[in-house]
């Protein structure tokens, strides 16, 4: 069962790693690279804690082995602003208080940004839609969706 | 973590996937968008010796008018289908199961493939390796009895494919290829109705296709589950119409859709077909809603569904 070579690039730093065929994404990102930004929930690919952007969409990072990924661009939720300049989402959930625990937030921000980057002005009721691919327990959505919807009304459509 | 060590393949098409399938000698599982598939390895209930990924091969995830048909690639992403204008023009069925399967981020990873081959689900069989030793193995696992219905040496396990009832209310057909070739086949024969090994699959074979007749329809699905979102379904009941003719399936309660014509006019016969299917479906306490209350819900879903579609019919 030998190790594979990969290349991937996360969170735009390109690298070559050699994984283990059943090595999670998830596992990589946060055993190996020390990102630990996404957190495994269920493990099941239920409850979207551990949602990264693989190549732009939304994923369960906990049921996708490393292995598939050849060439993939990942990005997580230490790659979506910088320590100076934050996500206008990750603002937002600020500002909203869309933020309890805090353990789905990084599933959820990641969940919204793919929303907002291919719909740059979604209605109430596509961000709801979106959003109920992530679980969570304590803000009971109310404040998550209108920080979404907070960005969406100051974010112009693309062309 | 997933416990089991395995090899990992990514052929270039088709062929290759099958010899390296023979290659393994079969100790092998094809993998597509892996949301059914690598849950079922975490939880040891696959300890295959080799997966191989099919992602590779780009013409199984093609949609294609083919005049007579509409060819569904085995590997199209559920959310890729559901905003297909062929299927939302002519199987609106299909478009709303689409739609109710799971939720929008495993509906870009899934594929319809994936979605139909999807192994049957019990309460007491999806659960960690260390849970179902404690409690003794049920048939589904090899053992010796059931374990939602003590006693029993049947498998309950439900078939949870939100798509398959809609698929077989538009009278698709599949595509398998394997080892020895093509194989086509209604995907209502696809059934055992052995819910521990739900499928007639050949040693080997891949989904490559979903073939629906390409005919104008009208219809719905409806879906029983406790939340609006990532869940199974508790029930999931799917109507076609077209030509003066209707077909009902409905899926969730048993190890395959059950499938019955619905005569017209569709909402004066709902009752009787609803009954035909009532005699098939078993739901046990294998879920995390009653079974007769499932069972209840099989005609008041039907009912509604039938009114709703053909109050749009001409």
């Amino acid at each position: 069962m030998g190790q594979l070579e990969i290349t991937l690039q996360v969170n735009g730093e390109s690298m070559k790693l050699d994984v283990k065929p059943a090595e999670t994404l998830l596992e990589t990102l946060r055993d190996r690279l020390d990102l630990t930004g996404a957190k495994e929930g269920c493990g099941l690919g239920a409850c979207g804690s551990c949602t990264v952007l693989l190549n732009g969409v939304p994923t369960r990072s906990c049921i996708v082995l490393t292995a598939e990924l050849d060439g993939a661009e990942v990005t997580t939720i230490e790659g979506l602003g910088d320590e100076t300049r934050l996500d206008p989402l990750q603002e937002s959930f600020m500002e909203k208080g869309a933020v309890q625990c805090g353990f789905c937030t990084p599933g959820m921000i990641l969940t919204a940004r793919s929303l907002l980057n291919r719909n740059a002005q979604p209605t109430r009721q596509e961000i709801i839609r979106t959003m109920s691919s992530n679980l969570c327990r304590c803000t009971g959505y109310k404040k998550i969706v209108e920080a979404v919807e907070a960005v969406s009304s100051r974010e112009t459509p693309k062309p | 973590m997933i416990a089991s060590r395995f090899e990992y393949r990514n052929p270039q098409d088709i062929d290759e996937a099958v010899r390296l399938y023979l290659e393994f000698q079969g100790d092998a599982v094809y993998l597509s968008g892996g949301t059914d598939l690598v849950p079922r390895m975490k939880l040891g209930l696959e300890k295959p010796g080799a997966v191989i990924d099919l992602k590779r091969i780009l013409p199984l995830t093609t949609i294609e008018d083919q005049g007579d048909w509409v060819r569904i690639g085995g590997l199209a992403r559920i959310f890729d289908l559901k905003q297909n204008e062929l299927i939302k023009n002519f199987f609106p069925a299909l478009e709303a199961s689409l739609e109710a399967t799971s939720c929008e981020s495993l509906q870009m990873r899934g594929t319809i493939g994936g979605n139909l081959l999807q192994n049957s689900r019990c309460l007491f069989y999806n659960q960690s390796e260390f849970w179902r030793r404690s409690k003794g193995f049920c048939l589904k696992m090899g053992g010796e009895s059931c374990n939602a219905v003590p006693g029993a040496k049947t498998c309950f396990a439900n078939y949870c494919s939100d798509n398959a009832p809609a698929l077989c209310t538009l009278s698709a057909e599949i595509e398998f290829t394997g080892p020895d070739g093509l194989r086509r086949l209604n995907l209502e024969a696809l059934y055992t109705n052995k819910a521990d090994k739900p499928f007639d699959l050949r040693p080997g074979e891949i989904l490559t296709a979903i073939l629906l007749p390409k005919k104008k329809t009208i219809g719905g699905y409806k879906k029983l589950r406790v939340r609006g979102a990532i869940d199974y379904p508790l029930l999931g009941v799917a109507f076609s119409f077209a030509n003066g003719s209707g077909k009902l399936a409905v899926g969730a309660v048993g190890p395959k859709p059950y499938v019955v014509e619905v005569k017209q006019p569709a909402r004066d016969n709902i009752g009787e077909a609803v009954k035909t299917v009532l005699k098939q479906a078993r739901p046990v306490g294998n879920t995390v809603l009653d079974p007769d209350y499932r069972k209840r819900m099989i005609s008041v879903f039907a009912a509604r569904l039938v009114n709703k579609v053909m109050k749009g019919a001409k």
